[in-house]
């Protein structure tokens, strides 16, 4: 089954030899041939030349954090955009004096990206997690179900037409209508549930400075946390993820599901057989809506709460990367501080990349040559 | 004993059968949810006027969005104009000229990483790389311009189409093809032929999926189309869209310039949705035309 | 119809589309400014009443922040930018250095403390190093011995504070946070002031409006906004103390005062000037200018007629543009700047000539 994928997936790639050589001959003279593959690797090119592009600015404009901070961007916690002038203090805790005034100590802004990123891997698994599931079930019943019904193609457009709503809208519906359920209702659900259960006191207590002491409070229920962040974020790649699916399936052939079925499978076993034969397919949907979540701007920022602060709770506001630039790209006006924020927007790029390279060595694993 | 087995998976399975339709029901509902609370926020707000006015910068009567209707459009356009072609043909190499490993594989790799950039990102970029080159090489006054906007939307369009164009493309049978070139069709017939118009309706999909996603976009329009009050169709000028907007009303603080933001934002959807509607009957004709030739 | 001919129709139509819209309109002035977000809603409407006096003029500003504002000014793909912080040395220099540059203020705007206290009526009164400390997290209810001092008579509830922030860069949190910290060392030392600092608690919303959901939806909360946010959008917010030691509600007229206090500073082409905490008794304390930023010499502006036109623009803005700032919660520059602005104003050049007006 698995070699069927690939010969369908590889397509004219996989026979190398013989016939595809003399026809070679033929094509080597059409004009139609070699027009279409002209326009096509022309367009190629221009992919690669966009990666490049943004590539080359971002790197230029983020150079100075660059040299800055070096790798240690990527671990470091503290992100503040503001100089601070305080009292200096000797090693017993008190004020330094010097001619009866007080010696103060200049402590310069400081960029890290650990908490966008560990915000952005987080907020995108959780919304895989709760979108993957949702999408691949309703697009088994797109695909298995809603036909005998006479129901896929409205079913079907009602799907794609919620991919169509603009991540504005959902911004404006998490804030206003999400966020308000989740601090009214869900957190306080879960708070009276799980608040006392020992392990878990995380979820609902931080600890703060305050005034030099460390304090621990009930982290305030706000609906704007990494919970609607992630939600959000599953709800805008629930479309694409389905339609994708939906089309996977819908191409796996029909002797497929009728041989399992023939083999006394059940109807589980044969939707189990089709998401295995559709599985690099799906895989490419997944990573679609991966994509989109991890870049998704506007609606992110209006839900997730913007703290650039790493705490496990999903009650606890958190912040992307994307979210981040887009809080404070247009007030960045201090070198080090813009140029901070496009060394995130690299990190971002170099992060989907490894990403996207290391997921699908494990999903297709070594049985693709083509590279699927 | 192995009745009872047989029994329990089939327990299983019609559970899991439940689950699959309970998921394509959550989705649904959600649709419902969502544009449900659009349509009852903006929809006390669209009047004839919405349609006709521009903004007058009063508070109490702010006027209309006519003019950033008419630039959304005409951004989509430009941007479609560019991004879909270049998107398309893109697709048809990552799917019919893979055997070009060299290339294809990285390219593949490239148009994933292009589709998770933020879109705030791209409006950074178009602004290095065509508004200030812009501003270098003439003395207009202003050079932000609704052709550095549509390019940032089309950077965004096009991964996206390549994307899902390649992933159709895979799904048409190989059969289909071999056939084409057997019955000496060349690889340009084949792909023009029989591989596109086979994968047509899904491809149609895909470009609706990329249209929504950008049509929707404030952050790369901020720093390149910068948006404007007045009518205007020149795209070399500062350029209005519907989404910035609707941005700047729904952030700003008066409450008529955010009840129009709300029905913005409704228009948005409306206008996406006949979009999709249309494309998908074009499809569907052309499926049902195809089947007929066949 | 093959796909290739539908798409050279689809594009046919794209582009006939953008060349008839390439007709522009002649004998027209179009010009364009972008910067910050507070000021916007005015700068529009300026701009709109202004074309009704003026109908070939046409001027167009868009919010992209203050950052984004000084960066297109330098960058020169706009007319004029607008920022809410004045240029920074480094800014300057990027511009080509202080004779190559025009900045004065257009407007005043005050940032108040808006509260949700259900049930409390009366206006509640706040000092600077209260505000401070509650923002600090030291005073951490409505109940606390320091609030009631303040506000003897009204019956304070015993209710959790919650300080709501800014997420994002703002030209409000700078002048917050830059008043709090003359007020207040120890906000000096431990958040300090910035268009952006790390708030040791609370909660944060993006943008004025996500500061006022905050507050709107949580009770016992305590946000900074603009002053005319918070009256467009009927938010209770409190009077502050002055360095007088009276209890000052923003309005136009006592955040104009503030202006006025520093009208002796404003000396040059490069007009800058912190206006929080300035002396007289019905001054309000927490207020700033906003800036409009030009190249002195506006070669960056094609012609000379343009040129004109931005600059008589500009001049109506400050003069008669001003009693249209009162009418939108802005407070109007005192006479005192505006003959400093005036003469920022009158520096302008245009390839070398000076600007003439009529």
């Amino acid at each position: 089954m698995t070699t069927d994928a690939n010969a369908i997936s590889s397509s004219s790639a996989s026979n190398p030899s013989g016939g595809r050589r003399a026809d070679s001959i033929f094509r080597r003279f059409n004009v139609g041939d070699a027009l279409l593959g002209l326009i096509c690797r022309t367009s190629a090119v221009v992919i690669a030349l966009m990666l490049a592009s943004l590539v080359l600015v971002l790197l230029s404009s983020a150079m100075p954090a660059i040299r800055e901070f070096g790798l240690g961007f990527l671990v470091s916690r503290e992100w503040r955009v503001n100089e601070l002038e305080r009292p200096l203090r000797d090693a017993a805790g008190q004020i330094v004096m010097q001619d009866g005034e007080v010696v103060t100590e200049t402590i310069k802004p400081a960029f890290g990206a650990l908490p966008v990123i560990y915000g952005t891997a987080v907020s995108s698994a959780l919304a895989l997690l709760f979108a993957v599931p949702l999408s691949l079930g309703a697009a088994l019943f797109l695909v298995r179900v809603a036909p005998t019904l006479r129901i896929a193609g409205p079913l079907s457009f009602l799907i794609e037409f919620l991919a169509a709503i603009p991540s504005l809208a959902y911004g404006i519906w998490g804030l206003f209508v999400l966020a308000p359920f989740l601090q009214t209702t869900v957190g306080p659900a879960f708070q009276n549930t799980l608040q006392n259960v020992p392990g878990l006191r995380w979820m609902f207590f931080e600890t703060v400075t305050i005034s030099g002491k460390l304090v621990e409070r009930p982290i305030p229920m706000t609906g704007r946390d990494m919970l609607c962040g992630s939600l959000v974020l599953a709800i805008m790649i629930l479309p694409i993820v389905t339609s994708v699916s939906r089309d996977v399936l819908k191409a796996v052939p029909r002797t497929q599901i009728e041989g399992t079925l023939a083999l006394g499978a059940t109807w589980w076993q044969s939707c189990i057989a089709m998401l295995r034969y559709g599985r690099a397919g799906l895989f490419g949907a997944v990573m679609l809506g991966l994509a989109r979540a991890a870049g998704e701007t506007m609606a992110i920022t209006m839900v997730i709460g913007n703290n650039n602060q790493i705490n496990p709770s999903p009650f606890a506001p958190a912040q992307t990367m994307a979210s981040l630039l887009a809080n404070e790209f247009a007030e960045a006006s201090e070198g080090l501080h813009r140029s901070s924020l496009l060394y995130v927007a690299l990190v971002l790029l170099a992060m989907s990349l490894v990403f996207n390279i290391v997921a699908r060595r494990l999903v297709i694993g070594t049985t693709s040559p083509a590279g699927h | 004993m192995i009745r009872a087995r047989t029994e329990r998976r089939r327990i299983f399975s019609n559970a899991m059968f439940a689950l699959c339709a309970a998921c394509a029901g959550v989705i649904v509902a959600l649709l419902l949810a969502v544009s449900g609370y659009l349509v009852w926020i903006g929809a006390g707000s669209i009047n004839a006027a919405f349609f006709t006015q521009i903004p007058t910068g009063d508070l109490n009567d702010p006027g209309g969005m006519r003019h950033a209707i008419e630039g959304t459009i005409i951004l989509l356009g430009l941007a479609s104009v560019v991004g879909i072609p270049l998107g398309v043909s893109a697709g048809v190499y990552l799917s019919e000229y893979q055997h070009e490993w060299l290339f294809a594989g990285p390219l593949r790799f490239i148009a994933d990483v292009l589709t998770g950039v933020p879109s705030i990102v791209v409006g950074i970029l178009g602004y290095e790389l065509v508004v200030v080159p812009v501003a270098k090489m003439t003395s207009n006054s202003v050079s932000f311009s609704g052709y550095a906007g549509a390019a940032a939307l089309a950077f965004i369009m096009i991964p996206i189409v390549a994307r899902t164009t390649e992933e159709m493309l895979r799904l048409v049978p190989k059969s289909y093809r071999e056939g084409s070139l057997a019955l000496g069709a060349s690889k340009a017939q084949t792909v023009l032929r029989v591989v596109l118009p086979t994968a047509f309706g899904s491809i149609s999909t895909g470009v609706v999926l990329a249209l929504a996603r950008v049509a929707g976009e404030t952050a790369p329009l901020l720093f390149t189309a910068l948006g404007s009050r007045l009518l205007t169709r020149n795209p070399s000028e500062p350029f209005p869209s519907l989404t910035l907007q609707i941005y700047t009303y729904a952030t700003g603080p008066y409450p008529e310039q955010k009840k129009l933001a709300w029905a913005g934002i409704l228009v948005l959807l409306a206008m996406l949705f006949l979009v999709n509607i249309a494309i998908r009957l074009v499809a569907t004709r052309h499926a049902s035309t195809r089947l007929g030739k066949a | 119809m093959s796909i290739l001919q539908r798409a050279a129709w689809v594009s046919a139509v794209g582009v006939s589309i953008v060349v008839g819209g390439q007709v522009a309109s002649a004998g027209e002035v179009r010009l364009g400014g972008a910067g910050a977000t507070f000021p916007a809603p005015l700068y529009t409407k300026w701009v709109a009443e202004y074309e009704k006096v003026n109908p070939s003029v046409k001027i167009d500003y868009r919010s992209i922040g203050s950052g984004g504002g000084v960066k297109s000014i330098t960058d020169k793909t706009v007319a004029f930018g607008a920022s809410d912080a004045p240029l920074n040395k480094k800014e300057i220099d990027a511009m080509g250095g202080e004779d190559k540059v025009v900045q004065f203020p257009a407007v005043i705007g005050g940032v108040v403390p808006a509260y949700n206290l259900p049930g409390v009526k009366e206006t509640i009164k706040f000092s600077g190093d209260v505000l401070a400390d509650i923002f600090l997290g030291k005073i951490s209810s409505w109940d606390d011995p320091r609030l009631q001092e303040l506000n003897s008579g009204v019956n304070l509830p015993k209710l959790a504070i919650t300080p709501a922030f800014r997420t994002d860069g703002s030209g409000t949190t700078h002048v917050f946070t830059s008043y709090l910290a003359t007020q207040s060392p120890t906000f000096k030392g431990e958040v300090g002031a910035g268009n952006q600092v790390k708030w040791p608690l609370g909660q944060g919303g993006k943008g004025n409006e996500g500061v006022a959901a905050v507050i709107q939806q949580t009770a016992g909360s305590i946000g900074y906004i603009e002053q005319n946010y918070a009256v467009a959008n009927k938010i209770a917010y409190g009077s502050v103390k002055n360095k007088a030691g009276q209890f000052i509600l923003a309005t136009p007229d006592t955040m104009s005062l503030a202006g006025d206090g520093a009208a002796a500073t404003l000396k040059g082409t490069i007009l800058r000037a912190d206006i929080w905490d300035q002396p007289g008794e019905k001054t309000y304390p927490i207020s700033a200018f906003t800036y409009i930023i030009l190249y002195k010499d506006l070669s960056n502006i094609k012609t000379a007629d343009e040129a004109k036109a931005l600059v008589s623009f500009l001049k109506w803005a400050t003069s008669s543009g001003q009693s249209l700032a009162t009418q939108m919660d802005y407070a109007p520059l005192s006479d005192n700047v505006r003959k400093a602005v005036d003469a920022a104003i009158a520096s302008l050049t245009h390839d070398g000539k000076p600007v003439q007006i009529k």
